[in-house]
């Protein structure tokens, strides 16, 4: 029994422990102690002057039984410091461990249900996930339509008809109810595809009719050899919510033919993907290229041994030092947020974002490597009679070349994945194309720009691991 | 290596020019516009370096001033001498006289709205007024009959300023942003503590000295491989994208994308650790006759545990700086928090919580330096 | 001839390293000089050449006045002597060849060099100083893959480039082991002897100075303490340099 750590222990808790030699012991034990505390503090204080919080738990006062749990743990620290060869740890450590197992899962609203009760969305999305929009199956299109007015006006117009990409169209009245059976007639068909009956409501909304033997598939219509087609189908109701049903408006219906020509080409959203592609690497590159030239200059004022020698330049190196150690702390997904407010979304807010980090990031490994450079070269080069570019040239850049590279190329793969993600805020590339699809729900391009992703990652991981080696 | 070395230097940099011209067009490199739309950022910036930490409660203080109509039908008010006030050009009016009234020592630069406040007990409104920097403003007023003096009691001329009275305190901002730093720094622990557990014993499916034996250890082998390498590609930020979609906006979803992404890159990293052991020992005691378990249990984890320990707080260490930023997307947390001021324009807001995100990463980087130089 | 006349050093810290020292080295010699640690024996070769700036005194070569050259004359002063360090200042990551070629630096034009273009005939040069220190082959691989020998050499074949007058070596051999050490100093005797370079050495073994030495000059606290053949070094005067404890220890092998 050590009385004396025992009553340290119990006054401030890891003080026996710290005065009598486990002064590693002692710390945690404070530490925990004083976080456990801190957190029982935290969920009881009320919620800030008005109740914009989000945590649903803060205030109670019934979590002041909670003080039990560092209670406990004071306890077995006085226990701790009383017995010579310290209690078992795994004791605090797990009431600490539940303790904060327990609020986490509370504040960070953790719920596997959700998991299970959203399932279903999880359908809506996996479905197009598994067919990325990126290619399609090449395809002739020809389409004709004729217009007619829902519902009959006062005055009913004569039977439309109109001919376009050569589709000659007649509809047997112009103008219908909703749910009333027309007949169209067509010529100038293609006898061996097809048709789709496609309707366009007022506002310009395309969709499907459906067949109306199986609604669970779109109306094809076969044809005949000569290339008529006569079919009966009857008016949807395409009246947008809002709209008076009563007022006549003009409504289409298109007929579509496709015809597969073989081999397949990029989709629209392809082409959006592809381009992003383009973006996100042209980010990558450019802000780190653009960040090596103002990290280089700046490495050499963040230098020590550079800049150690009077107290001017002493204060600029822990001035830069301290600026870089700020912006380095600050992603690039928060830089840039500010500079989409100050030049506009795009590649090239994104671009200054990427590059801001970097300058950061490099300027302080560059730096460190000047300070770490060996002053023996240029004393031997100055010995030979070299002048300053020389003794620069023959006696500093060799050895700060090949590191130098090395951690360019190193942030040009830490810069690819961050210019994806730019994106998600407005700067550009891949990142920005995906944040729109998934506000659109539009998943089957979603995946699409998931499946580029991991190919520009997995091949820029590559590439760079090429280069490091051949730089060794 | 046939290539000639100066012949290499010059076409490897004509390489690097001409993939620096395409990045400078496809990032849409403009520094014209940049230069011209900078000082749109000054304003931003200040706000950003003033952020919203401490304030004052808000009281409302009415300034009253009473001005007998007609003169002598009440007592007239000597003007205050100092402090916030309200300074009449005659001490009295007759119905219909016009007359000034200067404001003194108000909030500066505040658009108010001067009004009478009439023996009754009625508000009549009065002109809107904007002191100037000094707090200053002057006002035309004009007696109306209506203002007259009933039953002793005079009209009044009435401002309502907002005074911050009391103490400097935590604004409310502090507070909210304090507790959303908590809710960041528990969705970086949760997601960590869930991820360590799935990935230490998914990383021995994913080594080769465990599992290349007989084809289906290697058909496993390759398949967690592979999970490893194609969830470690993404950010946990892109991730969160289609959890929030999932689950809703909220700190769950950015926990969940964190978590699998760590899985993944916690999973290669352990992976390698146990590649890399000694075989010596797990060969002495398979020796000995123990069943695989043991030998796992007696020669792999204790050597595997010192690099388990390091990775971990390594991405501890990471998982809090993405966590700070994933609410951006997927709701939760301090991002989600900046993510409103900002689309708000609260600026101070925004700025109070880039300097904890700022300080919650500090500090971390600090405690997981120190925690890795004892423990590893 | 070199003379040196009066030098002091302090240095900025207050140090004083080397207080009035004066000595003639003549044409064709190979002189050491030997002394404790510290007493200033690398301050006093590197004042030769002014990679440190003497604080009083004056160096005369050949009656051009060292001391006062600065900028360019001292830069052409400077490429006519050769020097050799201890730690063999050799940039690790370049190749054998580009060390060497650097040794030419002074004569070089200025703008090629800084390119990394070499007129041919100075690689040739080049390739012959290294077939002379035996490391021909290694001409393309990079510094940092020799041994400590090894790496010695291709300083001494950077000297070599500089058609030098006067070699100074800094305890070339205090970073190599006695076999090694003899095989170098071997190559520094045969440049005095065969070219008539002039060498100014330090040493720290007895044995290797008794073995190359011409003359010898001793340091201690920054002052002349001895002067004259290594035959002469005797138990007192080595006694006297070395301090009252000192024991001889020998780098062996006497080749
Ligand atoms: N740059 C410097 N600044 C201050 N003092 C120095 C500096 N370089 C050397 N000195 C001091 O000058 C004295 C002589 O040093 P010098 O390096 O010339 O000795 P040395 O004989 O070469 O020793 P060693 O055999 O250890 O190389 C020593 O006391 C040393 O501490
Ligand atoms: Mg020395």
């Amino acid at each position: 029994m050590d009385t004396l750590p025992a009553l340290a222990s119990l006054l401030l808790p890891g003080l026996g422990q710290f005065l009598s030699g486990r002064r590693g012991r002692g710390l945690s034990v404070f530490g925990v102690l004083a976080l456990m505390l801190a957190l029982v503090w935290w969920a009881t204080a009320p919620a800030a002057g008005f109740a914009e919080t989000t945590i649903a738990f803060k205030g109670d006062p019934n979590l002041w039984w909670w003080l039990i749990a560092p209670a406990l743990v004071w306890a077995w620290n006085v226990w701790d410091a009383a017995r010579p060869g310290g209690a078992p740890g795994w004791l605090p450590l797990l009431v600490a461990g539940g303790m904060f197992a327990i609020f986490g899962w509370q504040t960070a609203e953790i719920s596997p249900s959700t998991l299970l009760q959203n399932g279903d969305r999880v359908m809506l999305i996996i479905r197009p996930m598994l067919q990325p929009d990126f290619l399609q199956v090449r395809a002739e299109e020809r389409e004709g339509w004729v217009e007619l007015l829902v519902p009959c006006p006062a005055e009913a117009p004569a039977a439309p008809s109109n001919t376009s990409d050569g589709i000659a169209l007649e509809l047997s009245a112009g103008c219908a109810a909703v749910g009333q059976e027309l007949t169209v007639t067509g010529a100038g068909l293609r006898p061996d595809t097809a048709a789709e009956f496609i309707w366009q409501s007022p506002i310009g909304d395309f969709f499907p009719l459906r067949d109306p033997a199986d609604p669970q598939q779109f109306r094809l219509v076969q044809p005949e050899a000569d290339g008529s087609l006569q079919a009966a189908f009857s008016v949807p109701n395409a009246i947008p919510p809002g709209i008076d049903p009563n007022l006549p408006q003009e409504q289409r219906l298109y007929v579509r033919q496709s015809r597969p020509l073989g081999g397949w080409e990029l989709s629209t959203n392809g082409r959006f993907v592809l381009q992003g592609i383009y973006e996100t690497l042209s980010v990558a590159l450019m802000s780190t290229a653009l960040g090596t030239l103002l990290a280089i200059p700046i490495s050499f004022l963040a230098a020590r041994n550079l800049m150690g020698a009077n107290p001017v330049t002493l204060a600029i190196y822990v001035a830069m030092r301290t600026l870089l150690n700020i912006v380095r702390s600050i992603e690039s997904l928060i830089i840039a947020i500010i500079f989409v407010v100050i030049v506009g979304l795009g590649p090239f807010a994104g671009m200054l974002a990427v590059t801001v980090h970097t300058v950061a990031a490099l300027a302080k490994l560059f730096s460190e490597l000047i300070e770490g450079i060996d002053p023996g070269p240029i004393e031997a080069m100055r010995a030979v009679g070299g002048d300053w570019l020389q003794i620069i040239r023959y006696g500093v850049v060799p050895q700060i070349v090949p590191p130098f590279t090395a951690f360019t190329i190193y942030r040009l793969e830490i810069n690819v994945r961050a210019s994806t993600i730019v994106g998600l805020v407005g700067g550009g590339g891949i990142g920005f194309f995906l944040i729109q699809w998934i506000n659109l729900s539009d998943f089957r391009a979603v995946s699409a720009s998931f499946i580029a992703i991991l190919v520009i990652v997995i091949f820029m991981d590559q590439f760079s691991a090429q280069i490091r080696k051949r730089l060794q | 290596m046939s290539v000639p070395r100066p012949l290499r230097t010059t076409l490897t940099a004509l390489a690097v020019l001409a993939l620096i011209a395409f990045a400078w067009n496809g990032s849409q490199v403009d520094f014209a516009r940049l230069v011209n739309s900078l000082s749109k950022g000054w304003p931003l910036l200040q706000d950003f370096l003033t952020p919203d930490v401490l304030g004052r409660e808000i009281q409302p203080v009415t300034l009253q001033l009473a001005v007998p109509v007609p003169c002598g039908s009440a007592a007239e008010a000597p003007p205050a001498a100092s402090g916030p006030r309200l300074v009449p050009s005659v001490p009295c009016a007759a119905p219909r006289d016009k007359f000034t009234v200067e404001g003194f020592d108000l909030a500066p630069n505040t658009e108010l709205q001067l009004r009478w406040r009439l023996p009754s007990g009625q508000y009549f409104p009065g002109p809107f007024i904007t002191t100037d920097a000094d707090g200053y403003f002057k006002a035309e007023f004009e007696a109306r009959p209506i203002v007259a003096t009933k039953d002793g009691v005079p009209g009044q001329i009435e401002v309502e300023l907002q005074v911050e009275v009391g103490n400097l305190r935590p604004s409310p901002t502090l507070h909210i942003v304090l507790d959303n730093v908590v809710v960041t720094i528990f969705m970086a622990l949760m997601a960590t503590v869930a991820a360590v557990v799935v990935a230490a014993p998914l990383s021995f499916l994913a080594a080769q000295n465990v599992m290349k034996r007989g084809p289906v250890g290697t058909a496993i082998y390759y398949l967690t491989r592979t999970f490893f390498n194609v969830f470690r590609s993404y950010e946990a930020i892109v991730l969160a994208t289609v959890f929030a979609f999932w689950v809703g906006f909220g700190p769950f979803a950015g926990v969940l994308a964190l978590t699998i992404v760590t899985i993944a890159s916690l999973g290669k990293l352990y992976s390698e650790a146990v590649e890399g052991i000694d075989p010596g020992p797990v060969e002495a005691l398979t020796a000995t006759g123990a069943n695989r378990l043991q030998v796992v249990l007696f020669a792999i984890v204790p050597q595997i545990v010192p690099n388990f320990l390091s990775f971990t707080i390594y991405h501890w260490d990471i998982n809090v700086r993405i966590s700070t930023i994933i609410g951006y997307v997927g709701g939760g947390g301090i991002g989600y928090y900046l993510a409103q001021m900002i689309n708000t324009s609260q600026n101070s807001k925004a700025g109070t919580a880039i300097w904890a995100i700022v300080i919650v990463v500090w500090v971390m980087d600090f405690l997981s330096a120190e925690v890795r130089k004892r423990y590893t | 001839m070199l003379e040196v006349r009066n030098l002091h050093k302090v240095y900025p810290n207050g140090t004083v390293a080397l207080t009035d020292v004066s000595f003639r080295v003549d044409d064709g010699e190979f002189l050491v000089v030997i002394g404790l640690s510290g007493s200033g024996k690398s301050t006093l070769l590197r004042c030769l050449n002014r990679l440190i700036e003497p604080s009083q005194g004056q160096i005369l070569w050949d009656g051009v006045d060292v001391t006062a050259a600065s900028g360019a004359e001292l830069r052409r002063i400077r490429r006519h002597i050769g020097m050799v360090f201890q730690q063999f200042n050799l940039v690790k990551r370049s190749s054998v060849l580009t060390n060497v070629l650097a040794g030419r630096l002074g004569f070089a034009n200025p703008w090629l060099s800084l390119l990394g273009v070499w007129p041919p005939s100075d690689r040739a040069m080049a390739l012959r100083a290294l077939e002379r220190v035996g490391i021909r082959d290694k001409a393309e691989a990079r510094a940092d893959a020799l041994s400590g020998g090894q790496q010695q050499r291709v300083g001494i074949a950077r000297a070599l480039m500089q058609e030098p007058k006067l070699i100074l070596a800094d305890e070339p051999v205090a970073s190599l082991d006695p076999v090694l050490s003899h095989s170098i100093l071997q190559y520094l005797e045969q440049l005095n002897k065969e070219e008539k370079i002039t060498v100014i050495c330090s040493l720290h073994f007895l044995d290797l100075v008794h073995r190359y030495a011409t003359r010898v000059i001793a340091l201690k606290d920054g002052k002349v303490v001895f002067t004259g053949l290594p035959q002469e070094i005797d138990k007192a005067r080595f006694k006297a340099i070395y301090g009252e404890d000192a024991v001889e220890v020998r780098a062996g092998m006497t080749a």
